[in-house]
């Protein structure tokens, strides 16, 4: 616990005490998502969340920052080691939570905006949202692990940041629009959990955080996709025999189709 | 495109036909099973390894069962002697799922599969082209010659014998319980069949006569696959229906017309270019784990 505990402070520099969720969303910011619900169907491949908003100051100062995080969920990064010459998965170390998905936009580069403090404390920045749970074996580094984390998943594309306008290469990106308005657009690759996510809009201002939003999306199946990821999860002997008459019946009729005569 | 329910990714409809197609093409001319083709194939089309491999025992179902049915119609198959390797393979597949489960919650679970595919296509790979060429220089390899059965194995000397009448045989019951038992752990583990180590063994180590002996390691075969795809929907959740089916379909297809092609085809030349085809996917295999990676990092366990 205490190598744990050591590690940590050492990462962070500062340990404050943080909740799951991140703090102080005040709910005074006005914004809205294009669409509450996205589904997921066979011809699935991914989509856009899109956020709209206004900044409240009249004046149009401070910065904007958009996130939108997906479920935090327990995940092990490993190292690989040189066993006999074969590269092997080694090492492992856990984060209790960390993000499955995380896309921050903002109309500056982040550390511009806002504080070291303030990114970690409203977590606006992967890293600062993946909590180790265990030691880091040997001696290793620990925030090389959070680092490989950050890297590893913004190679599936599940973590993303993106600083200013979209361009013509990349949809994603934050849109600043006259008389305050804002779009923030992210894509969502077709890997990325389907689960609940939210939208979170944060207005800084010299550095301080003025107001906040906090709007949930809802990824779900639907339709036979829904159906088989149910029967799946929930009747998982019954999928597996029907998943086995599935593959004599289709055997069966090859064998009548193409019975030598 | 259509997107996977389980492997949670969209795939490319008439690629995935394509190559299971192909596999089946290739499975009926070379007359195997064809799931230590397919299992790595997925794998390159990105599937997630545990997705491959349970998927992949469901295509092998569907070709055993077409198969078995021709089989049967010419009373090729020794019950006897299949329930016996049926029994050891259930227990070998149960326990090839508790691995399983337990090396995907390890994050090794990739790494094994790479490694046992590694050896396997290696292995196989060599053989079929050591044979192919020996014949095509008009030598027959000593040892893989079938008219040269060893007279007693080991297989006569243990205890527990019983009579397989079918076969003509009186031997113990612990060898076809013990091959059952790899086997199955085998197929558990990798997604393939295993009637390429099934019937060499059922020759060499059984004795059994080569007219029964495709009919009763299909029948085997068909048994424990059938028992993976249910108990890694139970345990692992990893078994998706929607990619089963492009399987089935690509590979029952493409397996009749390999057959019927491949009766017309000389036997060492087809043994010959597959096995170079899987001494190449090997090669692959093997770049994989020895090569030092780019990313000395990687995720694992929590995602499944």
């Amino acid at each position: 616990m205490k190598r744990f505990f050591a590690a940590f402070a050492l990462l962070l520099l500062i340990a404050p005490a943080r909740a799951q969720d991140p703090a102080d969303i005040a709910g005074d910011l006005p914004a809205a998502v294009v669409e509450e619900q996205i589904t997921v169907s066979s011809d699935y491949r991914g989509s856009y969340i899109t956020v709209f908003g206004v900044n409240p100051d009249r004046r149009g100062r401070g910065d904007i920052v958009v996130v939108v995080r997906g479920p935090n969920e327990s995940t092990v990064v490993m190292r690989k080691r040189n066993v006999y010459g074969l590269w092997i998965n080694g090492d492992p170390v856990r984060f209790a939570e960390a993000p499955s998905f995380f896309a921050v936009l903002s109309n500056r580069p982040l550390r511009q905006i806002a504080s070291p403090e303030s990114i970690w404390r409203y977590q606006l920045d992967p890293a600062a949202s993946a909590q180790l749970a265990s030691a880091v074996p040997g001696g290793g580094d620990p925030s090389a692990y959070r680092r490989a984390l950050v890297r590893l998943r913004h190679a599936e594309g599940l973590y993303q940041w993106y600083i200013g306008q979209p361009t013509q290469e990349r949809r994603g990106g934050l849109t600043m629009y006259q008389g305050g308005l804002f779009r923030a657009v992210v894509r969502l690759p077709a890997n990325a959990p389907i689960a609940q996510y939210h939208a979170d809009t944060y207005l800084f201002r010299d550095g301080r955080l003025i107001s906040s939003q906090r709007i949930p999306v809802t990824i779900s199946r639907v339709g036979i996709e829904r159906r088989i990821h149910d029967l799946a999860t929930t009747q998982s002997f019954l999928y597996g025999v029907v998943t086995v008459l599935l593959a004599l019946f289709s055997g069966w009729v090859a064998a009548l189709l193409f019975r030598r005569t | 495109m259509i997107y996977l329910p389980i492997a949670e990714m969209p795939v490319n409809v008439a690629l995935v036909l394509l190559v299971s197609g192909a596999v089946g093409f290739v499975s009926g001319l070379v007359g195997v099973g064809g799931g230590f083709i397919m299992t790595p194939s997925l794998i390159f089309l990105g599937v997630p390894a545990p997705v491959a491999v349970a998927t992949g025992a469901s295509h092998v179902a569907a070709t055993c069962f077409s198969g078995i049915m021709t089989q049967t119609r010419r009373k090729a198959v020794d019950w006897r002697m299949g329930i016996l390797l049926s029994i050891g393979g259930i227990v070998g597949s149960a326990s090839g799922v508790a691995l399983f489960e337990r090396l995907l919650r390890l994050g090794q679970l990739d790494l094994i599969i790479s490694l046992l595919y590694l050896l396997l296509l290696a292995g196989v790979g060599w053989l079929m082209a050591a044979e192919s060429y020996a014949v095509w220089r008009g030598r027959t390899l000593r040892g893989v010659s079938i008219l040269r059965r060893p007279a007693r194995t080991v297989a006569h000397t243990l205890p527990l014998r019983m009579p397989f009448p079918r076969s003509g045989l009186y031997i113990s019951v612990i060898p076809p319980l013990t091959l059952g038992f790899a086997i199955g752990a085998l197929a558990a583990i990798m997604g393939v069949g295993g009637g390429f180590i099934l019937i060499p063994a059922m020759i060499y180590l059984l004795r059994m006569p080569t007219n029964v002996v495709i009919g009763t390691s299909l029948f085997q075969v068909l048994i424990v696959a059938s028992l993976v795809v249910i108990l890694q929907s139970t345990a692992t959740q990893t078994v998706d229906l929607v990619l089963a089916a492009l399987l089935m379909t690509g590979g029952v297809i493409g397996a009749q017309f390999g057959a019927r092609i491949g009766a017309g085809l000389k036997n060492e030349h087809i043994r010959g270019l597959l096995g170079l085809i899987l001494l190449a996917a090997s090669v692959k295999f093997l770049f994989d784990i020895v090569i030092p990676p780019d990313e000395p990092y990687v995720l694992g366990g929590g995602l499944w």
